[in-house]
């Protein structure tokens, strides 16, 4: 159970997908304009994640390892094409805010990375926890950047203004060097936190 | 052998799947669409809508919009421009049955996060209230015309100007009679 909960936690902060191993940045770069952009994008990610955690984990053992990373990316393409087609279907918002995005989450290398490193040698049952926490660890690392972006940039949190229509805001949080500005500020911040601790 | 076997089976699976979840998802994605749609047209009159007649011709699709008494309240036209600062922009533009602006929506765009994107607020769509094709210079006011430009998006504002005057001409084109039918 130590185990089961050791692999849930590490994805959170120790071993975040974004602010650790610096692993599928283009969404967490691109996407994080608003709070809205930066949940959905996480919550896709992790749905992706789960289902293809869950199949490479039952099937690693039959798949020769000659064609095993394109049958992993076979399964990936799979779950990615379905959850476009339910928010296409169900939110169509969340598809004119995230447009492209979904699509690339194929090419998101955490989730190949989870399928190589994790799901294909550990059973369904780790692997559904990896996948859970490193779901919340890359949902996490969006929420936290796009909310801060959005404060920052636009004035507003999940839409809903802060400050008036006509005070200036730091636009620049709302541009793309403001992501790359973010995710160092808040990666700085853990480092020196994580610092401070191994310090006392 | 057996790589060739193993990844063709994951194909299939994978095929198959995906061949249900569109079937499943094809009416659902068709109706969004179409609610989407719907939801925009509505914004972009002032009054309520009791039935849509679409008319599709080669260039766009034009909306007519009637009241319960079948009488024809304004017309709502696709148009869309490629100036934008990050390409293609599309506005749903409505306009009285004497053509004079109600107001836009941008169904699809691009542009910079808190300064282009600024061509979908009302502050600035409102300026285009009561305009018509003639009797307004269709150009920002930095090119000489009467449309204010936005502060660091001049160029976002110059396209949707281009946009809105594309949307004007097509509606010129189609009803060519100032009544509109």
């Amino acid at each position: 159970m130590n185990e089961a909960l050791n692999i849930l936690t590490r994805g959170f902060v120790r071993e975040n997908p974004v602010t650790k191993m610096l692993l599928g940045l283009c969404p967490v770069l691109a996407v994080t304009t608003s709070a809205v952009n930066g949940l959905g994008m996480g919550l896709a990610t992790t749905f992706v994640l789960l289902g293809s955690n869950i199949v490479i984990s039952l099937t690693a053992k039959v798949i020769p390892d000659t064609v095993r990373i394109p049958a992993f990316v076979l399964v990936i393409a799979t779950f990615v094409t379905i959850v476009d087609l339910l928010i296409k279907a169900y939110s169509p918002e969340l598809n004119q805010a995230l447009g492209i995005f979904i699509p690339l989450i194929v090419v998101n290398c955490m989730i190949l990375g989870r399928a190589e490193a994790f799901a294909s040698r550990n059973g369904i049952w780790y692997s559904v926890i990896d996948a859970v926490g490193m779901g919340i660890g890359f949902t996490l690392a969006l929420f936290v950047l796009s909310a801060f972006r959005e404060v920052l940039g636009s004035g507003t949190i999940f839409n809903m203004p802060l400050v008036g229509e006509d005070a200036s805001t730091i636009l620049v949080f709302a541009l793309p060097p403001g992501a790359f500005a973010g995710l160092g500020l808040i990666i700085a911040g853990l480092n020196a936190l994580e610092k401070k601790k191994g310090g006392k | 052998m057996r790589p060739i076997i193993t990844l063709t089976i994951v194909g299939l699976i994978a095929a198959a799947l995906l061949a249900t979840v569109e079937d499943l998802t094809r009416e659902p994605i068709a109706l969004a669409k179409a609610e989407m749609k719907r939801k925009a047209i509505e914004e972009i009159f002032p009054f309520g809508i009791d039935s849509l007649k679409n008319v599709e011709t080669p260039k766009t699709k034009f909306y007519e919009a009637y009241d319960k008494k079948g009488v024809l309240k304004g017309i709502a036209v696709e148009s869309a421009t490629t100036l934008g600062y990050s390409g293609k922009i599309e506005i749903l533009l409505g306009v009285s049955p004497e053509k004079k602006i109600f107001d836009y929506k941008v169904v699809y765009h691009l542009e910079t996060p808190g300064l282009g994107d600024k061509i979908d607020k009302p502050k600035y769509k409102e300026q285009f209230r009561g305009r018509a094709l003639e009797g307004t210079v269709w150009k920002v006011k930095k090119d000489g015309g009467e449309i204010d430009e936005l502060t660091a998006a001049t160029i976002s504002a110059r396209a949707v100007t281009d946009a809105v005057e594309r949307g004007l001409k097509y509606i010129n084109e189609q009803y060519p009679n100032s009544e509109g039918k």
